[in-house]
């Protein structure tokens, strides 16, 4: 546990704050302080969210509140799940860590989370030199494969108090994936031919956290003094960072709610709007945009499911 | 409320529905800028249209701020009852009222219309997709919607917005969820009804509602 603390530390030092002064960098940090208050480590957990609700009850029942920024991290998973209950596979080698934050941002900004948490794991990634890259919202892509994936809830306590649970999975050092996955997913071991250090893993995507994090309650201090929404068109400095690492737009995408179990239409992927919303362009040339729901690309569609046939019980990581 | 100052209600409810059958739609500026209007009284407007209501409706007027134009385009079907001209290529600030859409109400909206008198609208939180939570929809499942009770602190709905669930809690008064008005999974915009609540003793009045506007309505 030090190891990873020292590593966050170190992280801190080293992170990338060239487009802000260094009031903004200190404010920033401050926003984000809290990103690992406390660490839980566990050999096997069922889920590390359970684990969480399971801490918020508990402290209830004490009087108190779970601290913001609360992390539990597991070796293994053995019950875990993704979104719409898919299998979540979780095994030795991976980072398996969620993170409990409280609800505090206004609206506008708390659908933002799932993008700074990808963003944050992005980053934390591309330090191993590696080219990763979002796919809209928030999965982490190297070459069209999946390296790791974000999964966010908002929970109420018994006595009221509101938490966003945020579950991350890096495939870090495990290598072997289940058949429905082969040739989708990868892990840094595999892109790097080398086992990584998961505490120094760990300790950067807690730094990374701290940033992104910070930033978008930052940003939303930055709207509140400017008066404006991303409704009316400011451009937020978080989305604008996530950009950065986003290569959806121009995709070939097909989009659909459940995109494994109901793919709804295909279209060209042509922009995000200031909300985060994906506006993509139907074939007849008319545009949608999104808020909600899932896209995967059509190449790598074509590549997964030969013969378009979906796998009938997806794996979202 | 007894039953029978109910009944009185809904006559100058309906009565009200038979000499005025139409919604009147005002359109507000959706942001500061310069307007100017695409339509003028008496042009006949559409909704949005396609399979997944993505063709735009009628463009109504255009906004302009700092360069940047937004056109605006109608929601619904109907006719321009009034515009206001002489805002027209002047700066308006947010929420100014622009223009009016007359829109003919069918008899299934004036039902609803009605209902939603009487029942309790849960609206959407936010603009997000929306399914049942687990436990509601398998109750819906095995006895459909009206046999379903619920009550205040529920958790009756999920929200899904940017890849991040989160759970509704009912906040209205008890009873049974009468009208569902959205599909699982359909985009829903913030403050549209997700479901009308009816408290058990209304259920006899409403139904005698829908009753006689389908007999009675033409």
């Amino acid at each position: 546990m030090q190891s990873i603390r020292t590593h966050q530390q170190a992280f801190i030092s080293q992170l990338d704050t060239h487009a802000f002064s260094p009031s903004a960098v200190e404010k920033i940090l401050a926003y984000g302080a809290p990103v690992g208050a406390m660490i839980e480590h566990h050999a096997r957990l069922d889920r590390c969210m359970d684990r969480l609700q399971q801490l918020i009850q508990e402290k209830e029942k004490q009087g108190q509140v779970l601290a913001a920024g609360t992390v539990v991290l597991a070796d293994t998973l053995i019950n875990s799940s993704g979104r719409f209950d898919r299998v979540w596979h979780a095994p030795k080698g991976g980072v398996w860590l969620a993170m409990a934050w409280p609800d505090i941002l206004l609206p506008e900004f708390t659908r933002l989370l799932p993008f700074a948490i990808g963003m944050a794991c992005c980053r934390a990634i591309r330090k191993y030199g590696i080219d990763a890259r979002l796919k809209w919202v928030n999965d982490v892509l190297i070459a069209e494969k999946k390296l790791a994936g974000i999964l966010c809830t908002t929970v109420q306590s018994l006595g009221g108090d509101r938490y966003h649970l945020i579950g991350i999975g890096i495939n870090g050092n495990n290598q072997i994936f289940p058949r429905e996955l082969e040739g989708r997913a990868t892990s840094l071991r595999s892109e790097l031919s080398r086992t990584i250090d998961l505490p120094k893993l760990i300790g950067s995507l807690l730094a990374e956290l701290r940033w992104s994090i910070g930033l978008l309650h930052y940003d939303e201090e930055q709207a509140l003094e400017e008066g404006e929404s991303c409704e009316q068109g400011r451009e937020g400095l978080l989305l604008a960072g996530w950009q950065e690492l986003c290569d959806t737009v121009g995709q070939q995408v097909e989009y659909g709610f459940d995109i494994q179990q109901k793919p709804l239409y295909q279209a060209v992927a042509r922009e995000i709007d200031p909300c985060g919303g994906l506006s993509m362009e139907l074939e007849d040339g008319s545009r949608i945009t999104e808020y909600s729901g899932e896209i995967i690309y059509i190449k790598q569609k074509r590549r997964d499911m030969p013969n378009n046939l979906s796998p009938k019980n997806g794996i979202n990581r | 409320m007894s039953s029978s100052n109910q009944e009185i209600h809904f006559d100058e409810i309906l009565g009200q529905y038979k000499s005025d059958p139409y919604n009147y739609l005002d359109m507000h500026a959706v942001h500061t800028g310069k307007v100017r209007f695409l339509v003028e009284e008496g042009t006949a407007v559409e909704g949005a249209s396609g399979e997944w209501m993505h063709k735009p409706g009628t463009r109504l007027y255009e906004i302009n701020r700092e360069r940047n134009t937004k056109v605006i385009t109608s929601k619904t079907n109907g006719t321009i009852s009034s515009v206001r001209s002489e805002l027209d290529g002047h700066f308006v600030e947010a929420g100014e009222k622009l223009l009016t859409i007359r829109h003919p109400l069918k008899k299934k909206e004036i039902i609803e219309g009605i209902l939603q008198e009487v029942l309790f609208l849960f609206e959407a939180p936010e603009r997000a997709r929306y399914y049942f939570a687990m436990d509601i929809q398998s109750r819906i499942d095995q006895k459909g919607a009206r046999s379903v009770f619920i009550q205040p602190g529920d958790e009756i709905i999920t929200m899904s917005l940017m890849k991040r669930d989160t759970p509704v809690y009912y906040t209205g008064e008890p009873g049974i969820i009468h009208s569902v008005y959205f599909t699982p999974g359909e985009s829903i915009d913030q403050g549209k009804p997700l479901i009308g609540v009816c408290a058990e003793e209304k259920l006899p009045v409403v139904q005698k509602v829908i009753t006689r506007v389908k007999a009675e309505w033409e």
